[in-house]
């Protein structure tokens, strides 16, 4: 395993500053680190912020993309492109709207969407399509902490968060998801609206 | 005004996760423009693929990984491209490059009928603009496979049922049904469709070769 990969199994510590005599280790939760390195990149350049976050997130991404069946190579890349992106787009982020890691994991997919659709060979006058903006009404609290849905996943039951992640890391339609698990179809969407319905309420108290 | 058709909860995760094949994924993705309900619901999804991304056991990277990464960021940005001109103003605030430059590419279909070509294929699957006059039927019809529909513009009414712009439907192989626009103006939507659809009169069977849907 290379160096990069190890450093992001400490992530409770960020390095601030310049790395040498002038960096000082702040203790932070995880998830407001994330968001404060993508702000700190937004608002300053700040490369060592980058830095911190490509170590915590190509590994990850890379992971996500092989488990959805692309080779390393391409994941690799779509890895680089996508903390390229988190370099070019920090200011977008918003940390009060979303985690850190909700809003990489969104690069990353529609990074690979558009990537399947130009092998695709779209149609003339096709192109990527622009971020559009929040409706007003679509509140939902406590979802800017990643913890919390990860708490709140952890909470539900075995069947229920198996289908949660084979609708994540599966690159098939429920339907062969549901061939995959020998369940009938109707169970599988079943099981997935309880999962999302439990994860709303449990959010919802956690708010 | 929210729409009040939307689409169930598997499809909103599953457009979330990002496992849609493109046509169905434009569909829900019109719909849930106009929709808060089905943003936030979108939203949390999205956060849930975050949770697991972050549960994810690193892949180890290229050796060089970081610095090519660190010398890639000094590069200037390409610039953006530009921006399509995007939809007409009076139809839902939906945006798609690929919707967009479907509209300019309409053609004439039938009297008070145009289809736009948005995304062709997997397989028989197709994705279209249609746009039909006020007061008229589309012919009687049946499906093969799953069509996802969201209107753009103006209102259908389809077994009883009204569909208002940003509203969604799903027809699944036991409809059959006459969807028919209301008298207020013309309607446009966004469909997509398993295969093309089954006309089940003469009307029906004497377009379909030249409308191709």
């Amino acid at each position: 395993m290379h160096a990069q990969a190890a450093n992001t199994q400490v992530p409770i510590f960020a390095v601030w500053g310049s790395p040498g005599a002038g960096a000082h280790v702040r203790f932070m939760t995880e998830t407001r680190d994330l968001s404060a390195l993508i702000v700190a990149v937004a608002e300053r350049g700040d490369r060592d912020a980058f830095a911190s976050l490509f170590n915590h997130f190509a590994p990850r991404v890379k992971a996500y993309l092989m488990k959805l069946g692309t080779t390393s190579e391409a994941a690799e890349e779509l890895a680089q492109e996508t903390l390229l992106a988190v370099w070019r787009r920090a200011a977008g982020f918003d940390p009060a709207r979303a985690a850190a890691s909700t809003w990489v994991f969104a690069i990353a997919r529609n990074l690979r969407i558009d990537l399947a659709r130009r092998e695709r060979r779209p149609l003339p006058g096709e192109q990527p399509a622009p971020e559009q903006a929040p409706r007003p009404d679509a509140q939902l609290a406590t979802l800017q902490d990643e913890r919390r849905v990860a708490t709140a996943l952890a909470a539900l039951p075995a069947e229920q968060a198996e289908a949660v992640r084979m609708a994540f890391f599966s690159d098939k339609p429920h339907s062969e998801i549901a061939l995959d698990l020998s369940l009938p179809l109707g169970t599988v969407k079943s099981r997935i609206r309880l999962a999302m319905g439990r994860l709303r309420i449990l959010l919802e108290e956690a708010g | 005004m929210s729409p009040s058709h939307h689409p169930s909860e598997h499809h909103l995760v599953e457009h979330a996760a990002g496992g849609l094949a493109p046509g169905h994924d434009l569909v829900i993705a019109a719909h849930v423009t106009t929709c808060g309900t089905c943003q936030a619901e979108v939203r949390l999804g999205e956060a849930v693929g975050g949770a697991l991304l972050d549960a994810l056991p690193p892949e180890a990277m290229a050796k060089d990984a970081l610095a090519r990464a660190l010398a890639r960021i000094e590069r200037p940005a390409p610039p953006a491209t530009v921006a399509s001109r995007g939809p007409p103003a009076d139809w839902i605030g939906f945006s798609s490059p690929a919707v967009d430059a479907a509209w300019r590419r309409r053609r004439w279909a039938a009297p008070g009928v145009w289809v736009a070509p948005v995304i062709r294929g997997p397989g028989r699957a197709h994705t279209y603009l249609l746009r039909v006059a006020a007061g008229m039927a589309v012919p009687y019809h049946r499906h093969k496979g799953r069509e996802l529909v969201t209107v753009l513009k103006g209102a259908y009414e389809d077994r009883g049922d009204i569909h208002q712009p940003g509203d969604f439907a799903e027809n699944d192989d036991v409809v059959e049904h006459r969807p028919t626009v209301t008298r207020d103006g013309e309607c446009v939507c966004l469909i997509s469709a398993d295969a093309p659809l089954v006309a089940l009169d003469w009307v029906g069977k004497l377009f379909q070769p030249f409308v191709r849907i």
